[in-house]
């Protein structure tokens, strides 16, 4: 076993059980104002405990899935905010991808400091998805699914192409690490998993606290209507492609802060990395995880993670992982056909029929 | 010092200090402790059939040398543990591989298939002064002194193929090329046109297909438009050279067919005819070729291993179904020479006079010019034919000895790829 037991299995745990339980605060309608604030400050000095806590008691490796584990809480989140207004799209590790190539070239061509150069290629990215908006709107549903898989193979395949500047099939390598720095009497090493689990974690809570305050504000209702009733919101005076547009831009800057993560942690970037195999993961993770609330996708990206590599992997079955993984799915679409996130109020449910009435 | 080196020479000094306790036994003793090999590469996905079935032979070599009471290295004798981890040919779960590998299981060698993975282990292994395998060796360079390419010198070899034909059909005068666009594909396309130009044969076209084609037939009919003598597969995954060849079996195709590889040629066969795959050269023999049983090869009963492989895993005889564990062989006489199971020692024992016990002999370490670093052990290589069905050895060929002549112009055609070490982003 690899795994290192009872602890590790307990992170994983509790890892699973904060944003489950931050998705019922969210979606349970029966608690009160005060109860559910009391609940929220508990809950989030619980999560932050953990968090903080988690890489101390992981082994090396586990270490290793949890700095990964920030960065796709990122990307899942993001993609998400692009959900609200029910497109899906297949481009939206490609743009990850666009943030990881962006950073690399900032940093390793021109020599731009790595947190500027992390920032300006989520700038870049939200770029590109703002020119890329302009054919893929033109579509919607399924059509637009298929344009922005194209999309992003285009951008893919110029990525495999150009061995000046993007490598070609290759990529880029001996990309600078994020620096590092002395705080007091403490060393930050950046290359050291739990150094920059912190860093990577920050940066995702950060954002994703940014991605909850745009879906609760004015934009976040108007994201909401162009899903569930775009010609009304319309008649009404939205400007559907520019909601559409934004969600766009703002989602896909996001997941290149995201990829630029990546890239200076791996100091290598490559476009298989950023194929279609890589965007299922972030479609399964989201849906097995539910969209209704911004935990449901984060719930399936710690849950399936937890499960793909560490039970299975401790489990001994590496080359049966895919069989395993793929009969958890069917299970959970069975069982839990709109997402984990709804568990506990499914258990809640449970357990309320079990008692007596009255 | 990282925690995962602290962790690994931790390791490493508790096993040391075990084995110096104890006296060396005879041949068939009990072994004092177990050293652990890790075996990072991917079991899963595409690239699979470049893994798995290496994972399977390492784990026939393990089991053979513990049945003998282990492996005698610096007077302890140790039982040899393979610790396998699937990377999925994915950079970040290579580093998390390597991580635990390192770190966690106390492994004292890392072998991987290398390519796309490489570069997100190398900071690791470096810190942690982590002896690794590459079947890679376009992996190399000066940044990489911690990794060897001892067992295939990928895709250097692959000229032994075009030299053979060059000798035995002269007639044939023209090839086209079609290759995977990848790491993989394209040094292998560098190695083609330097070949082939060295031998006179032109190229007509060269056409690069992406790793996510499915449908081989407009690849197939552009490479027959230009009716080629020869027709070079390159070096592609398993399902596509399958499905390469379909096409030119079902496009009429009756010209000469070369490949780097033929894994799992009986469905290639399957799939087309005994007739059509008659002729087909490429590089990996299968072990149970008597031309194996020569006194230079250094692998033990090679036809043994291959009946022991074959009888366990049917149909699961591939390319690399060997190559991980004759590096093995190569890290065990290192380690012996060491008299040490520390990989810088070993390291040092493998490269010890410039030569190695290469599975087809005598080879150098060798890769300057090319790698920018000797970590590449290049000696003979086999030339396979398919013939009546079968794959058989109809010669080696020296590599040193062609670049020797040649060796200017596979360094022009690597440039013009953009291969050359120090043309890589």
């Amino acid at each position: 076993m690899s795994g290192g037991g009872a602890v590790t299995y307990t992170v994983w745990a509790v890892l699973i059980a904060l944003p489950l339980l931050a998705a019922w605060l969210t979606l349970d309608p029966g608690l009160g104002g005060a109860r559910r604030r009391i609940w929220w400050a508990v809950l989030a000095a619980a999560g932050a405990a953990a968090l903080i806590a988690a890489p101390r008691v992981a082994t090396f490796s586990q270490q290793e899935l949890l700095v990964f584990l920030a960065i796709n809480a990122l990307v899942v989140a993001s993609y998400r905010l692009l959900a609200l207004t029910g497109e899906f799209s297949l481009g939206h590790v490609v743009m990850m991808g666009v943030g990881a190539y962006a950073t690399a070239l900032f940093s390793k061509r021109l020599g731009v400091p790595v947190p500027v150069s992390m920032l300006l290629a989520a700038g870049v990215t939200g770029l590109v998805a703002f020119i890329l908006a302009f054919p893929l709107f033109r579509m919607k549903g399924f059509y637009f699914l298929i344009g922005s898989f194209a999309a992003g193979e285009a951008i893919r395949l110029t990525w495999k192409r150009f061995q000046d500047p993007f490598g070609g099939p290759k990529g880029v390598s001996r990309i600078p690490g994020f620096p590092d720095m002395e705080v007091g009497p403490f060393e930050l090493l950046f290359w050291e998993p739990v150094t920059y689990y912190y860093l990577a974690l920050a940066v995702a809570a950060a954002s994703i606290w940014v991605l909850w305050r745009i879906e609760r504000s004015h934009i976040g209702l108007v994201f909401h209507a162009v899903h569930w009733q775009d010609q009304l919101a319309g008649a009404v005076g939205v400007n559907t492609w520019r909601a559409r547009a934004t969600a766009l831009v703002v989602a896909s800057a996001f997941a290149g802060l995201a990829g630029a993560l990546l890239a200076h942690y791996l100091t290598t970037v490559n476009p298989n990395r950023f194929d279609v195999d890589e965007m299922v993961y972030v479609l399964i993770w989201v849906i097995v995880g539910g969209t209704a609330t911004i935990w449901g996708p984060i719930v399936g990206l710690i849950a399936l993670t937890a499960i793909n590599e560490v039970v299975l992997r401790d489990a001994g079955v590496d080359e049966l992982r895919p069989m395993f993984y793929g009969a958890v799915l069917i299970l959970a679409m069975l069982f839990l056909p709109e997402g984990l996130e709804t568990l506990p109020r499914r258990v809640a449910g449970w357990l309320g029929r079990g008692r007596p009435a009255g | 010092m990282s925690f995962a080196s602290m962790n690994r020479r931790n390791f490493l000094g508790a096993t040391a200090l075990a084995g110096a306790a104890t006296v060396a036994g005879p041949h068939r003793a009990r072994a004092d402790d177990t050293v652990k090999i890790g075996f990072l590469a991917p079991l899963t996905g595409d690239v699979a059939a470049w893994g798995l079935p290496g994972l399977y032979g390492c784990e026939i070599w393990a089991e053979q040398k513990n049945a003998m009471g282990g492996v005698e290295i610096g007077g302890a004798t140790y039982n040899v543990e393979i610790v396998s981890y699937d990377n999925e040919y994915l950079p970040d779960k290579a580093r998390t591989g390597a991580q635990k590998l390192i770190a966690e299981d106390g492994v004292s060698f890392i072998e991987m298939l290398g390519g796309d993975t490489m570069p997100a282990v190398t900071p690791i292994a470096n810190r942690a002064e982590m002896l690794v395998s590459t079947l890679l060796p376009s992996d190399l360079s000066p940044d990489t002194p911690f990794l060897v390419a001892p067992a295939e010198v990928h895709p250097i070899y692959n000229l032994t193929g075009v030299w053979w034909m060059a000798e035995n059909m002269p007639d044939a005068k023209t090839a086209v090329i079609c290759a995977q666009d990848d790491a993989i594909g394209r040094p292998s396309v560098a190695t083609y046109l330097a070949a082939f130009e060295a031998h006179g044969v032109e190229v007509k076209d060269t056409i690069f297909f992406d790793i996510s084609t499915t449908d081989f037939a407009p690849v197939m009919t552009a490479m027959l438009a230009h009716k080629p003598d020869i027709l070079c597969l390159d070096t592609a995954y398993a399902e596509f050279v399958n499905e390469l060849c379909k096409q030119a079996f079902v496009q009429g195709y009756g010209g000469q067919i070369v490949s780097c590889t033929a894994d799992f040629y009986a469905d290639i066969i399957a799939n087309t005819s005994e007739e059509f795959m008659d002729g087909v050269i490429f590089q990996f023999p299968d072990f149970d070729d008597p031309a194996l049983n020569d006194p230079r090869i250094n692998f033990d009963d090679p036809n043994g291993f291959f009946q022991t492989y074959n009888e366990r895993y049917p149909g699961q005889w591939g390319a690399v179904s060997w190559e991980y564990a004759s590096i093995l062989d190569l890290w065990l006489d290192g380690a012996r020479k060491a008299g040490s199971i520390e990989p810088a020692a070993v390291l040092e024992g493998m490269k010890q006079g410039g030569k190695g016990a290469h599975a087809f002999g005598e080879a150098d370490w060798w890769g300057e010019e090319l790698f920018g670093i000797d970590n590449a052990l290049v000696g003979d290589w086999p030339v396979v034919q398919i013939q009546n069905g079968k794959a058989v050895i109809v010669e080696f060929k020296n590599i040193p000895e062609w670049w020797s002549e040649h060796g200017g112009t596979m360094i022009e055609h690597f440039e013009e790829m953009g291969e050359m070490w120090y043309q890589r982003a």
